[in-house]
């Protein structure tokens, strides 16, 4: 919305293309993707002291009066025919006709006719040079007659088309302003002003100027301009920028907020905790920014066959005269050539793709869910076929403590000291111990010359006694001894998929400890939800069969689709494979440790990392801990597809009806002209029906879910579970 | 002629009513500083851009009409004459409308909220006090046209009697009726100021109401009773308005 960015029509937000209109409003250089765009965005932000926008009304008006003047001076001539002793009047009708007709038709075809006029400077005839040929020929042939006393003028049909365009134009700007108003918010990160709060008083700065530790106050109503702590106040919160759901969630003094969450209720003072333009609200409005000044490719054929329909148009209106200037007066064949040229406007095709897909990458946007551009949308739409990766996405990707297999020595000590040794490592596995012995209440053994093992594990010394633990290959080495009944314990933990990791202190192995990856729990509903869309859900994963098995179980996926034990390389080749089958893949992945596999995919969708759709590894981005949105990504990328392939199929039908019924004379010129701007807005109308979209709602999704979870509990109650499955052997 | 008496009464009463909106614009546009002759100027051209609009509305409605009753071709003169099928379904739908529009006035009906479809008419309306100060003839007279087209129970009445005469003619003379009844109020906000009992600004808008109820249980009446049109047409002394 800047006046630099030039991409997006300053009025409607859809890419301006080639066709832009540059003025300067309210001192702003702006660009407008057609003529009605720049009516309606005078109209509505120019500021009403400027003359420009005054001026703009004014001619509006005066072009209406003298139209409709013309009209009903024309409607007196068609029902009471001056005939008779009047007859001497029709010359006089018709020249106060023509000195109405003239400012008219300057007055309000001024604009097309420049519009033509750019167009031809540049080599290009576009649909306004059909409106500027048919109107100038009544015009001209209206003129004509006025001076050789014919009976019939047509300065009403100029005037009207012309008034018609305009307010059709208009009407249209108007109601893709719609779809702007829900568009706006997301592009203005960059642009938006804080409430800045120092020691003398409140500023309004601009947000990039926003500093760490700078408080800001924030009033209800208001967009949260920076990531910070709550100060001052209490309110309710909505996040669903962020995590997708709309729910208003309280927070106080001490609270962590997000950009772009909207304070609901109570105003806030808040302390900014890092750099305005480094938020993932700033990611989203850039990433939907560039999403919206993409062009799909089926907007390019759109494009395309435009460029291609006005000549034709011009060679078929111009064609339907000749061939009737042989059976009928000139007159009316003129008319029935304007009636073509005029009804054939290819507006509604252009118009078909880029409000649907907008609304569409504003919707999702406003639920965290970013897309790359239009295509990335129709594809989605279209694939059959989703790909999921284990680990971080339909897990948590943080490993548990499940089980304790010991030799009799009792489970907290052995986790005290296996605790003891991995709070001095950083890995995955390491801190699952120690949070299992943390929630538990167990104060980890304090532990000295701590040495990580590379790929093996973890030893250092207690009391003078060697503490280890790792792998088998770890007590092999240090020669430890292993009962029996544990190795295979171990051993059968592991082929079941387990992480092992045996403990041990004293020359000997006490414990084993099984490590598991636990799904999500809404992991379950969406694959459910995705099935029920008719989409095959597939698991592609690195781990070993056994794993892969059990979490395929859990969230509901047929052994049949499970791949396991499988590189990145074989994961992009049995994606390759499926393509064969199921024609369009997706892969969902967690963005971090499976990007090529992402980028490998028709469509990659990436959960919780937005910085991959700048990376351009995925091209779309569900927020953190969104995965349940997918389904709703889905259900909105398939209504988008529909709208699209509704509009384009509304615009081809009427364009060859209306052209067809034009040329066989059944279409006066002023009507077809109404049809021709009541087109275009029946297209508008259609794409604002997505707004009735249903937003996503997570409830619905895992309630099913919420009752079968509830006996492995959330994370915080795993202590209990793993008390219940100590396996004490004495 | 009658007829179209009574709706220039009823517009005359109506405008009254006007004057909550409309009467505000009157006023807003207020006077020129260049003297008397130019602000009664000023604000004949604002009540003819008004007049054209409304006049147009009424040829366009009748237009309307005249389409939706082409299969016999003949127009007929307002409240009289013998009348076909889709006439009278027409008169019936007017005339109910209209009965809705008066009860309104009443307030006897809830407000129909939102009857305009708000495709940019707010906005419009808003951003045509713009026009208000903008110096030049042309501003007044643009805002009479756009003036006009702001939604208004009043306006959407005599739209609908204005199709339901089924040809574009009697239409627009219909609304013209009906315009020019506004002038005198309209043009007396503006010169003589705001000073208007609300009590008076009443007693207008029930005057308005009658007539419009009285007119729409006419056109109703034309459509369901074959002899509505002759009682309405024999009427002795015009309409007890």
């Amino acid at each position: 919305m800047t006046g630099q960015d030039h991409a997006l029509c300053s009025h409607c937000l859809l890419p301006v293309g080639r066709r832009a209109m540059r003025r300067t409003v309210n001192g702003e250089a702006c660009a407008f993707c057609c003529y009605g765009c720049c009516i309606a965005y005078q109209i509505k932000s120019g500021k009403t002291e400027e003359w420009e926008a005054a001026w703009l009304l004014i001619r509006l008006g005066v072009g209406g009066f003298l139209s409709m003047n013309i009209m009903l001076f024309s409607l007196l001539l068609y029902t009471d025919p001056f005939n008779g002793a009047d007859a001497a009047m029709l010359p006089w009708i018709h020249l106060l006709l023509w000195l109405l007709a003239t400012p008219a038709v300057i007055i309000l075809g001024g604009p097309f006719l420049r519009e033509t006029w750019f167009h031809a400077v540049q080599g290009r005839l576009t649909s306004s040079a059909l409106i500027v040929l048919g109107v100038g020929a009544a015009y001209l042939y209206s003129a004509f007659a006025v001076i050789e006393h014919s009976p019939k003028v047509y300065f009403d049909t100029a005037s009207m088309v012309l008034m018609l365009f305009t307010v059709g134009y208009y009407l249209d700007a108007a109601g893709r302003a719609r779809a702007a108003r829900d568009l706006q918010p997301l592009l203005a990160a960059e642009s938006e002003w804080a409430t800045v709060v120092n020691g003398d008083g409140e500023y309004r700065r601009p947000v990039r100027e926003v500093g760490r530790s700078m408080l800001v106050r924030v009033r209800p109503g208001e967009r949260i301009p920076v990531d910070g702590v709550i100060k001052e106040g209490e309110s309710h919160i909505d996040e669903a920028v962020i995590t997708g759901e709309s729910r208003q969630i309280a927070k106080g003094v001490g609270s962590d907020v997000i950009a772009g969450s909207i304070n609901l209720d109570g105003p806030l003072l808040i302390q900014s905790s890092g750099v305005a333009d480094a938020t993932r609200w700033a990611q989203i409005c850039q990433s939907v920014r560039d999403a919206l000044s993409r062009r799909s490719p089926s907007q390019r054929l759109a494009d395309t066959i435009v460029s291609i329909f006005v000549p034709i148009i011009l060679v078929l209106g111009v064609g339907t005269s000749v061939y009737w200037a042989q059976h009928l007066p000139f007159d009316r064949a003129l008319l029935i050539g304007l009636a073509v040229l005029v009804v054939a406007c290819p507006c509604a095709v252009g118009l078909a793709a880029p409000m649907a897909t907008s609304l569409g990458i504003g919707r999702l946007a406003r639920h965290g869910c970013l897309v790359r551009d239009p295509a990335t949308l129709e594809v989605l739409a279209r694939m059959r076929l989703i790909a999921f990766d284990k680990t971080g996405t339909l897990t948590s990707g943080r490993a548990r403590v499940v089980a304790i297999d010991s030799d009799g020595t009792n489970a907290d000590e052995v986790l005290a000291r296996a605790a003891g040794l991995e709070r001095h490592s950083e890995h995955g596995l390491a801190r699952a111990v120690t949070a299992a012995a943390a929630a538990r209440g167990l104060q980890p053994v304090a532990i000295r010359d701590v040495r990580v093992v590379a790929g093996r594990g973890i030893r250092g010394s207690s009391d003078g006694r060697t503490v280890a633990a790792g792998s088998a290959a770890l007590m092999h080495e240090l020669g430890w001894s292993l009962v029996p009944d544990l190795a295979e314990r171990g051993r059968s933990r592991e082929a079941s998929g387990h992480s092992v990791i045996y403990v041990g202190w004293g020359e000997r192995v006490h414990a084993v400890l099984s490590l598991d990856d636990t799904p999500l729990p809404e992991a379950r509903a969406t694959v459910e939800a995705l099935r029920h869309r008719g989409v095959r859900v597939t698991l592609l994963t690195g781990d070993l069969p056994a794993a892969a098995q059990r979490i395929a179980a859990a969230v509901g996926i047929e052994s049949g689709d499970i791949e396991a034990g499988l590189a990145p390389r074989a994961k992009c080749a049995a994606l390759d494979w499926r393509r064969h089958d199921h024609g369009l893949v997706a892969m969902v992945g967690d963005g971090l440790n499976d990007a090529p596999v992402l980028v490998g995919a028709d469509v990659g969708i990436a959960v919780g990392s937005a910085t991959d759709l700048a990376r351009e590894t995925a091209s779309v981005v569900l927020p953190l801990g969104g995965l349940w949105t997918l389904p709703w990504v889905i259900d909105v990328a398939r209504a988008v597809r529909t709208t699209i392939l509704t509009n384009l199929m509304w615009a081809f039908g009427y364009n060859l009806v209306a052209v067809g019924l034009a040329m066989v004379g059944l279409l006066q010129p002023v009507l077809a002209a109404a049809v021709m701007a009541g087109s275009s807005i029946v297209v508008v109308l259609n794409s604002l029906r997505l707004e009735r979209l249903p937003d996503p709602s997570p409830m619905s999704e895992q309630q099913s879910v919420a009752e079968a979870e509830r006996a492995p509990a959330p994370r915080s109650a795993a202590v209990a579970v793993i008390a219940g499955q100590v396996i004490q052997r004495g | 002629m009658t007829a179209h008496l009574v709706i220039f009464v009823a517009g005359f009463a109506g405008s009254f009513h006007c004057i909550g909106m409309c009467g505000g614009f009157a006023c807003a546009l207020g006077r020129d500083p260049q003297g008397r002759g130019a602000t009664v100027l000023r604000h004949l051209l604002y009540n003819m851009g008004r007049l054209t609009t409304y006049c147009f509305l009424g040829g366009l409605a009748g237009a309307l009409g005249q389409v939706i009753c082409t299969s016999q071709g003949s127009t007929v003169p307002l409240l009289s004459g013998p009348l076909d099928t889709a006439q009278r379904i027409l008169a019936i739908l007017a005339g109910l409308l209209m009965i809705a529009m008066a009860l309104q006035f009443f307030g006897l009906l809830p407000r129909l909220h939102r009857v305009a479809p708000g495709f940019g008419a707010s906005t419009l309306a808003a951003s045509m006090r713009g026009l208000l100060a903008a110096p030049g003839r042309a501003a007044p007279l643009a805002f009479g046209v756009f003036n006009g087209f702001l939604p208004c129970p009043l306006v959407y009445s005599f739209a609908a009697q204005a199709a339901s005469t089924a040809g574009a003619l009697p239409g627009f003379l219909t609304m013209t009726a009906f315009g020019l009844g506004t002038f005198p109020a309209m043009l007396l906000m503006g010169g003589v100021g705001r000073a208007l009992a609300p009590a008076w600004r009443q007693r207008g808008v029930w005057l308005a109401g009658s007539c419009i109820l009285l007119l729409g249980l006419v056109t109703v009446g034309r459509g369901i009773l074959p002899f509505a049109a002759h009682i309405a047409h024999g009427w002795p002394g015009g309409y007890p308005a």
